[in-house]
């Protein structure tokens, strides 16, 4: 049985603003409720006030722009996402991320603002976020701010969001033409289970214009490994720029051992998947 | 604690609901509607025992507020037989003994008749994708899998 809270439903953002002024810390923001609704079936939080997004039409946008980019509304699913044919084909990282978050039936409510927003280390869809370097759209009674996301996680289920502030949106700029993206994840099971390690990268032009890593399940938060970008920039062998980058990610990460795993194994697929999936997106042998 | 006046239309019939905030679909369906064909097992999200379909969509029933499905149109298994008559997709079940305990098979079910509805046709991957957010602890997939795809060879169209 759930704990006691009030449910409510507004219809505008400037109501939803209103509504977290006067509540605060009493209330919690609930789109999906994939997380939630356990986190307080649990009793690990305890909201007084419910508030749902689903309500106010505009956060429900899912929108592409050739100079904007992509944007994805607070109430936007993993499924809605995963239908888009330019997220498909331009924003392979987040695409393939969604496609292996938890299971289908779930990924009809899940959000990928609501993903974030429980900053879980775990959290697929950051990794594809943070070499896709989106920023994260923040609204609030003291107006607007855009936060890049290398700055939004702060720690286990932390974000720099401040009392008050809802996200809007996750914005994410075009990749360069040509640039090939994507999400390994590895798990215990296909289905279902948290990330034991999870990789996105994005690179363009062998690297040498866009080279970026990020990992899930490896540190207290979502993690990128900027040395990874100057491992690909001047000339050399791919092969041995791919061992440089490895070694960049192994020096970066500092994962713990849990239910899922041990630190040991966690180190060594951390290295595994860097080195598959940029073979894979450089087609290096 | 808030209550809601809400309005369900589950297996084509209407049905007026006052729900206390906290109430989750699932809750309401068997305990309030008495409609115990959808299970609850692990009421997190993990095993898909409570799926129904919310607006044809399958949803995992635990992981969603009573008041959240107002207005919205609720299949469960007891809305496809008609009269005396299984669905084909529960025929096939049948024929192919996709069922051991039984427990599980409801949500099966209703994963597949979505499933069928979207894609009549499903590769044998697609219909493993489709039914990837539940688990049969008796572990029959290999039948329910075999179960689906039958069904689908069924359906007219296509």
């Amino acid at each position: 049985m759930m704990p006691k809270f009030d449910y409510l439903r507004p219809r505008t953002t400037e109501k939803l603003i209103g509504l977290l002024a006067k509540h605060g810390e009493d209330a919690k923001l609930f789109a999906g409720g994939t997380d939630l609704l356990v986190l307080m079936r649990d009793k690990i939080v305890r909201p007084k006030y419910v508030i749902d997004l689903k309500g106010i039409d505009e956060l429900h946008e899912l929108s592409h722009d050739e100079e904007r980019g992509l944007r994805i509304g607070a109430t936007v699913t993993l499924n809605e996402l995963l239908k888009s044919e330019v997220v498909k084909e331009r924003f392979a990282a987040l695409w393939s991320a969604a496609d292996v978050l938890a299971d289908p039936t779930l990924r009809n409510r899940s959000t990928l603002v609501g993903n974030i927003c429980n900053a879980s280390p775990a959290s697929d869809m950051a990794p594809a976020l943070l070499v896709l370097d989106a920023e994260v759209e923040v609204a609030g009674k003291e107006g607007e701010r855009t936060i890049p996301i290398r700055d939004f996680f702060t720690g286990v289920k932390r974000t720099s969001l401040k009392p008050g502030e809802f996200v809007r949106a996750v914005r994410i700029p075009n990749p360069p033409a040509g640039a090939k993206g994507g999400y390994l994840k590895w798990g215990r099971t296909r289905g279902e289970d948290l990330a034991v390690v999870g990789v996105a990268a994005l690179v363009a032009d062998s690297g040498k214009e866009l080279a970026r890593i990020a990992l899930s399940s490896v540190a207290p938060t979502p993690l990128l490994v900027p040395e990874v970008e100057k491992v690909f920039q001047g000339e050399g062998l791919l092969e041995k720029k791919i061992d440089e980058a490895a070694a960049a990610v192994l020096k970066k990460i500092c994962p713990i051992s849990d239910v899922r795993c041990c630190e040991e194994y966690r180190i060594c697929m951390a290295e595994v998947l860097t080195r598959r999936i940029l073979k894979q997106l450089l087609g290096a042998s | 604690m808030s209550r809601h006046k809400i309005t369900l239309v589950v297996n084509g019939e209407r049905y007026g609901l006052e729900v206390e905030a906290n109430r989750t679909l699932l809750q309401a369906i068997r305990e309030d509607l008495s409609l115990t064909g959808t299970k609850r097992a692990c009421e997190r999200g993990d095993c898909g025992l409570c799926t129904v379909l919310v607006d044809g969509v399958p949803t995992k029933s635990c992981l969603m507020l009573a008041v959240e499905a107002n207005r919205k149109e609720i299949t469960t298994i007891e809305g496809l037989v008609k009269g005396e008559e299984l669905s084909p997709v529960q025929q096939a079940f049948v024929k192919h003994g996709a069922v051991q305990c039984g427990f599980c098979t409801p949500a099966f079910i209703l994963a597949a008749e979505a499933l069928l509805k979207r894609n009549p046709k499903p590769t044998e991957e697609e219909v493993k994708e489709a039914i990837g957010g539940i688990l049969c602890r008796c572990t029959g997939y290999r039948q329910i899998i075999d179960a689906i795809l039958d069904a689908s060879k069924s359906k007219k169209g296509g």
